[in-house]
């Protein structure tokens, strides 16, 4: 969308991101004006398209039932109070309309008690069979504006999570969870009022403000300027309400944002609560997390209802004043200025264009529905500064561009067959803070390297980039020759399977868990993983078996037991590199040796990589690459390196064996 | 995908009616707020008797031009002095006095007419909100309502609204707490999105509950009473339009009443469908590391959309059979409605009533309909709100932990702790723990060992009590910790978990939840333990520097730092530590290792661990296998064992090198 800016660095995304974190947590009251909320609002236009069709359609059958709705009305209302309630004969038209004969009831001069009654019958007849054939229309109708309002709104849900999924772990490392749902959730439902407050409303009521107007003008157009005066003191007070309700529903949306962040995290983290009994701390913080929610609320509230009463308070002096003078009027029983206008339409009986008590009530009617829809558009104006409060948050979201993206002329990978190799890569999460710095080496497929090196000297991070999760700020990294960001980041990560440090599940099945990554595995092949990874015997005695339901943080299973999972996960993708972080650090020795060995004899062909610090391990591979401090310090095979006198390697492996030494003395072997 | 926390989806009226009895309890400590609103809520009807008087005396008197005194039917005695005053004014000034009336009105109500055009209510109403519950219901977190505008009315809306917002401030926090203090086994089988949504938006409908039970059932009566009572001073006891405003009460209960069950259905399936949504967002967003690792934003996407999907259509099917509810009692309504025509209508034909009281009578009619069609429809509108307390309540009644009656305080450990013929099963017929025992005293560091899943976590999780035994005790200083308070228990301990825990808030802040009384010394002294220290200090911020979510900044074995020194802070006299170093290098390790040593001295120490170097130097190792404790003695005592269980699983370890 704005890729028309400078291309920011990697650090300067960093810097957004957290910029943009910065601002849902409460760092921004408002930025909106009149021509930046019509420009979001434009902004989502073309959100409606998939759903174009059905809306155009919807739309039209709208206006076509209020039609058929308000035509009749003003003969109804003229039957009624002028025919029923006042004995005056019907017109033409509206003796026909209710299925009357027109010579008795539209001739004569007055109409009896008896035929007023038939009359009323006759009306209520008529518009009840009218109501039963229209209303279940409008539930018909009602029901599919419902269907369309949701489509629209579930495109824009899938629009974020595809933006939340693309946006690098830079990213996601600054927001928080509760923010993010609060944007898909609550933010983005405000794109269902979009149709309404650009569209149907203002027309529906624009619409009904004129034609009232022009309907007034033939009563009397002083009573129209009358209507038209509501008008300065309203667009003054509209005016001056807009940012301070913009404002107040902003900070509501924040702090109901940061009291889900709240209540997300507070849940993740209960473990650690529990143990500290920390408990009482969080409930108070909690507690005042929803009392700021609430108090947001109460502020935005109080403003938007005020508001609407100030506005009323213009409206029904206006609507009062007309009343008063149609009254007046009436009482002079002075002639309405489109006399023969309303007689050729067969409003008035006996050909009369006076203010009677049928073209008073009428005209009461009118002169309420103008004052009405000027009531509504300034109550409209008001949600409109929440709405785009809302989609504003939203937008803020689909604008961030994923730093990580395919290059314009990015080709696939079409399969691992050679090497990875790692030119001079160096990278830094944040400014002053390298994390990697001019890592150089290179693995052939078949090829088993361990990375070695004291914890936090960038192993994990080295394996991220290959993934592509981050770029470095220098160097590259080839695959077969080509530089990965040439690739599709798709058919990139397609080529790799990894088993993560942290064994991350997802609440659903442990089958499901295991194919995670190829949906359409048989149960057969995901077996198979699992055999690889040591995990069938545990599983098959789970009492669901594969279908035993995980939690995301589940105590079923013990650590080493959902790492033997996630080893089968990255086993079932099959892909031709295999990384693999500190994939045995919790299981007993017996179970590490058989994971390896089976690992070992699946993994031919493959380039495997190996994050480990344990030397039973380290001895299976073929290359040993030692990372301090961001440093590729030694790279070779085993034997060699540990003929290195001083060397970095064979100082880890005698710290290992230290202690493995003294072991004879516990009378060992 | 199914809730684990589950509640059944049908549920009948008798279950429903108990749910609603259980809200009314927690009205309690609002009564005053409660009758200041419903005092508020049948005064502001008052003003609304004025109401229609106005719009007469313009028809009557002055458009008709009928003289005070010769109407058809008498002004009620309120609106008498009015009249007095009005008495043999002109035509003008009779209707610059009425207007000056409405003016009043309308200033303090919001209202100056019977038509609906010229009247306003108090309300935020016009609050955008979207197309399913959760989205409504932040509206309903926050309501105010009033029956009028105006001055009074704004006065009205925001005592409402407060009331609301403490109400429901008051059940969020209860629920909370509650979830807190659930066991940590079935909240860790719990969603957290499922969580969110309970406390975020199920609470609120203890509140709407609360309403609808208690406002409705006084103010209706109270509303059709004063408006029986005006309208039989003017027109005599009008019976057909008090019996036919009545009658709405069973328009509005009967039809409905075969509905209930299906409003309860749809409500659920709404709520629940609500609920795995947020789920599947808050997995995606937490779990992204993995998800971008493995492929599965086309996953994540397709599951999201599914759960997104099917929320906004049990949202629209539950729209559906409320349009449908209404649609019918609206049929069974307008035959009334028509009857009610009929009277009013015959009545001015026949001469017995005037022009202007069509209107009034019409709305004499309404209000007495409308106030019936609330008193009706209560118990439908209930069901909606009866979902949300099926939802609430099951949390609040699941099994929490808590201390028994004359739970004591734990005195500072003086000397021993003792696992006593422990059984413990997470399932019921796959026992985790069986007739395990064992003493450790103060000075000693112990080990847990044993192939992955043999039980080693769930026995080190009996003794800060996350679990209970099902038979068997656990004793420090010789007091069952069954009995004792639990924060004086885990106040004595401090634990680190074999996943690291971090929260989103400065690494000091991280450290001190160890410890909330911790000094700057102290905090970097259990860093520096740690061995914390020196990464941290390198970090831009130093100790200040912010974690971001998970920690998403530090490597796995920084994390695990962190997390020792939480526990270091804590300065307990029992430490455990599970899997303390399995991300540690061997340099960080052996130093942790002297340290926890040296800390043992003041201390009871276990450790669980795969590494040999971790657990050698342990005073005492258990050996678990399946469930029990098959081995124990010290490392040398243990290897002397020839085919001894540890002796084999150490050799395993080893033979890589020998």
């Amino acid at each position: 969308m704005s890729a028309d800016s400078t291309q920011p660095g990697p650090l300067g995304q960093g810097d957004r991101y957290r910029e943009f974190a910065r601002l849902g947590r409460g760092g921004l009251d408002d930025r909106l004006s009149f021509r930046l909320i019509l420009r979001l609002l434009v902004r989502c236009i073309p959100l409606l398209k998939p759903v174009a069709k059905s809306l155009a359609w919807m739309i039209t059958c709208m206006v076509v039932l209020a039609l058929l709705v308000a035509l009749p009305g003003i003969n109804i209302v003229n039957i009624f109070w002028n025919g029923i309630l006042d004995g005056q004969v019907l017109s033409d038209v509206q003796a026909r309309m209710i299925l009357l004969d027109p010579a008795v009831y539209a001739s004569g001069e007055t109409l009896t008690p008896d035929e007023r009654k038939v009359v009323l019958r006759a009306l209520v007849s008529t518009v009840g069979v009218l109501t039963l054939i229209i209303a279940p229309l409008f539930i018909g109708v009602g029901y599919w504006r419902v269907w369309i309002l949701q489509q629209v709104n579930q495109h824009l849900r899938l629009l974020m999570m595809d933006r939340l999924q693309s946006l690098s772990l830079r990213f996601h490392s600054e927001q928080r969870v509760g923010d993010s749902i609060y944007r898909m959730f609550q933010d983005s439902s405000m794109v269902t009022l979009l149709i309404h407050v650009l569209l149907l409303n203002p027309l529906e009521n624009i619409a009904r403000f004129t034609f009232s107007l022009a309907l007034v003008v033939l009563f009397d157009p002083r009573l129209a300027l009358l209507l038209l005066l509501a008008w300065p003191p309203l667009l003054f007070i509209g005016y001056r309400i807009a940012r301070p309700l913009r404002v107040g529903f902003r900070r509501a949306r924040e702090a109901n944002s940061a009291l889900t962040s709240r209540i997300q995290e507070t849940l993740a983290g209960m473990k650690v609560i529990k143990a500290y009994g920390a408990e009482a701390y969080e409930q108070k913080q909690f507690e005042q997390a929803s009392l700021d929610a609430f108090e947001a609320a109460y502020a935005a509230r109080n403003r938007f209802v005020s508001y609407k009463i100030v506005v009323f308070w213009c409206v029904g002096l206006c609507l009062m004043l007309g009343v008063g003078v149609a009254t007046g009027l009436t009482t002079q029983g002075a002639s309405l200025f489109g006399e023969r206008f309303m007689i050729a339409m067969g409003f008035a009986a006996l050909n009369t264009g006076i203010w009677d008590l049928g073209f008073y009530n009428n005209f009461k009617d009118r002169f309420g529905d103008g004052a009405r829809s000027s009531h509504r558009l300034m109550d409209l104006w008001g949600s409109v500064q929440d709405v785009a409060t809302g989609l504003d948050r939203t937008f803020e979201l689909l604008d961030l561009e994923p730093e990580i993206v395919d290059a314009p002329d990015a080709r696939p990978l079409a399969h691992f067959r050679e090497s990875v190799r790692y030119r001079g890569v160096s990278f830094q999460y944040e400014r002053e803070r390298k994390v990697l710095e001019d890592v150089d080496f290179e693995v052939a497929a078949g090829q088993v390297v361990a990375i070695v090196g004291p914890t936090g000297s960038g192993k994990t991070t080295l394996m991220s980039l290959l993934l592509r999760l981050y770029d470095p700020d220098d160097g590259s990294i080839e695959i077969d020759g080509q530089d990965i960001r040439g690739m599709t980041l798709a058919s990139l990560r397609e080529n790799i399977s990894i088993a993560l440090q942290e064994n991350i599940l997802f609440g659903t099945t442990v089958r499901e868990n295991i194919r995670y990554a190829v949906s359409n595995a048989s149960d057969e092949a995901v077996r198979d993983a699992a055999r690889v990874a040591c995990a069938d015997d545990f599983i098959t005695q789970l009492p669901q078996g594969y279908d035993t339901l995980l939690g995301e943080r589940g105590t079923k299973l013990s650590t080493g037991q959902r790492q033997r999972i996630s080893i089968a996960r990255a086993i079932l993708k099959d892909a031709p590199i295999l990384i693999l972080d500190e994939p045995t650090a919790s299981l007993d020795a017996a179970t590490e040796q058989a994971v390896l060995r089976n690992l070992t004899s699946w993994g031919k062909g493959r380039a495997i990589f190996l994050i480990t610090h344990r030397l039973s391990t380290i001895r299976r591979a073929d290359l040993v690459a030692v990372v301090r401090a961001g440093r590729l310090l030694e790279y070779g095979v085993h034997a060699e390196l540990m003929t290195r006198q001083g060397g970095e390697y064979r100082r880890l492996v005698e710290a290992e064996e230290e202690p493995l030494a003294t072991l004879a003395t516990g009378g060992g072997s | 995908m199914r809730e684990r926390l589950d509640e059944s989806e049908r549920f009948g009226s008798a279950d429903a009616i108990r749910l609603i009895g259980r809200a009314l309890r927690y009205i309690g400590p609002f009564r005053f707020e409660f009758s200041v609103k419903l005092a508020m809520l049948i005064g502001s009807f008052i003003p609304m008797l004025f109401l229609p008087w106005p719009t007469r005396i313009l028809i009557d008197q002055v458009i008709m031009g009928i003289p005070f005194g010769e109407e058809l039917t008498p002004f009620p005695f309120f609106i008498q002095p009015f009249v007095d005053l009005g008495q043999g004014l002109s035509t003008t000034e009779l209707l610059a006095w009425t207007i000056g009336a409405q003016f009043a009105l309308l200033v303090l109500i919001g209202a100056f007419g019977v038509d609906f055009r010229e009247r306003d209510r108090a309300d935020a109403r016009g609050v955008p909100e979207g197309w399913d519950t959760a989205t409504r219901t932040e509206n309903e977190a926050n309501s105010g309502f009033s029956l009028i505008g105006g001055l009074l009315g704004l006065i009205d809306y925001r005592w409402t609204m407060r009331l609301t917002q403490k109400l429901n401030h008051y059940y969020r926090t209860r629920l909370f707490d509650r979830i807190q203090s659930l066991p940590m086994t079935s909240l860790d089988d719990e969603r957290i999105g499922d969580a969110v949504y309970r406390v975020m938006y199920d609470t609120t409908v203890i509140t709407s509950t609360c309403y609808k039970i208690t406002l409705t059932p006084i103010a209706s009566p109270a509303i059709i009473m004063m408006t029986v009572w005006v309208m039989g001073m003017v027109y005599g006891w009008q019976s057909p339009i008090v019996w036919a405003g009545l009658g709405f009460i069973g328009v509005a209960f009967i039809p409905t009443l075969p509905l209930a069950g299906l409003h309860r259905r749809y409500g659920a399936r709404s709520r629940r469908a609500g609920a795995t949504t947020t789920s599947s967002m808050e997995e995606a967003m937490s779990n992204v590391l993995a998800v971008q690792s493995l492929g599965g934003e086309g996953r994540e996407r397709k599951r999201f959309g599914a759960d997104s999907e099917d929320s906004f259509r049990q949202f629209r099917l539950r729209i559906l059979v409320e349009i449908v509810t209404f649609f019918l009692a609206a049929i069974a309504g307008a035959f009334i409605v028509i009857e009610v025509l009929y009277y009013i209508c015959d009545g001015i034909i026949d001469g017995r009533l005037s022009l202007g009281d069509f209107a009034v009578l019409l709305s004499f009619f309404i209000t007495i309909a409308a106030a019936s069609v609330d008193l009706g429809a209560i118990w439908i509108r209930l069901q909606n709100e009866a979902t949300g307390l099926n939802r609430v309540f099951f949390l609040m009644d699941a099994a929490s932990e808590h201390d028994v009656d004359g739970a004591f305080e734990l005195p500072p450990l003086s000397d021993s702790l003792v696992v006593d013929h422990v059984h413990f099963a997470y399932e019921a017929d796959t026992p985790t723990l069986e007739d395990v025992s064992f003493e450790a005293h103060l000075g000693q560091v112990i080990a847990f060992a044993g192939p992955a899943g043999a039980g080693k976590t769930t026995l080190a999780y009996l003794i800060p009590r996350f679990i209970e035994p099902q038979s068997g005790q656990v004793r420090i200083d010789g007091h069952d910790i069954a009995d004792v308070s639990l924060t004086s228990l885990r106040s004595q301990i401090a634990f680190v978990f074999q996943e690291t825990v971090l929260f989103d808030a400065s690494i000091e802040e991280n450290i001190k939840l160890g410890n909330r009384a911790a000094s700057e010394t102290d905090i970097r002294r259990a860093a520096r333990i740690a061995g914390a220290h020196e990464f941290i200090e390198a970090l831009p911020d130093g100790y200040r520097t912010r974690l971001g979510r998970a920690g998403g900044k530090l490597s796995a074995g920084q994390k695990q730092r962190l997390s020792i020194a939480r526990a270091l802070v804590r300065n307990a006299p029992i430490l455990i530590l599970d899997e303390p170093t399995s991300a540690l290098d061997p340099d960080t390790e052996r130093q942790l290792v002297a340290s926890l040593r040296e800390a043992s001295r003041t201390r009871i120490v276990i450790v669980i661990a795969h590494r040999l170097s971790t657990i050698r130097g342990a005073d005492e190792i258990f050996f678990l296998d399946e469930g029990r404790i098959v081995e124990r003695g010290s490392h040398a005592e243990l290897m002397r064992q020839a085919n001894g269980a540890y002796r084999s699983y150490v050799e395993l370890q080893t033979r890589g090198v020998a």
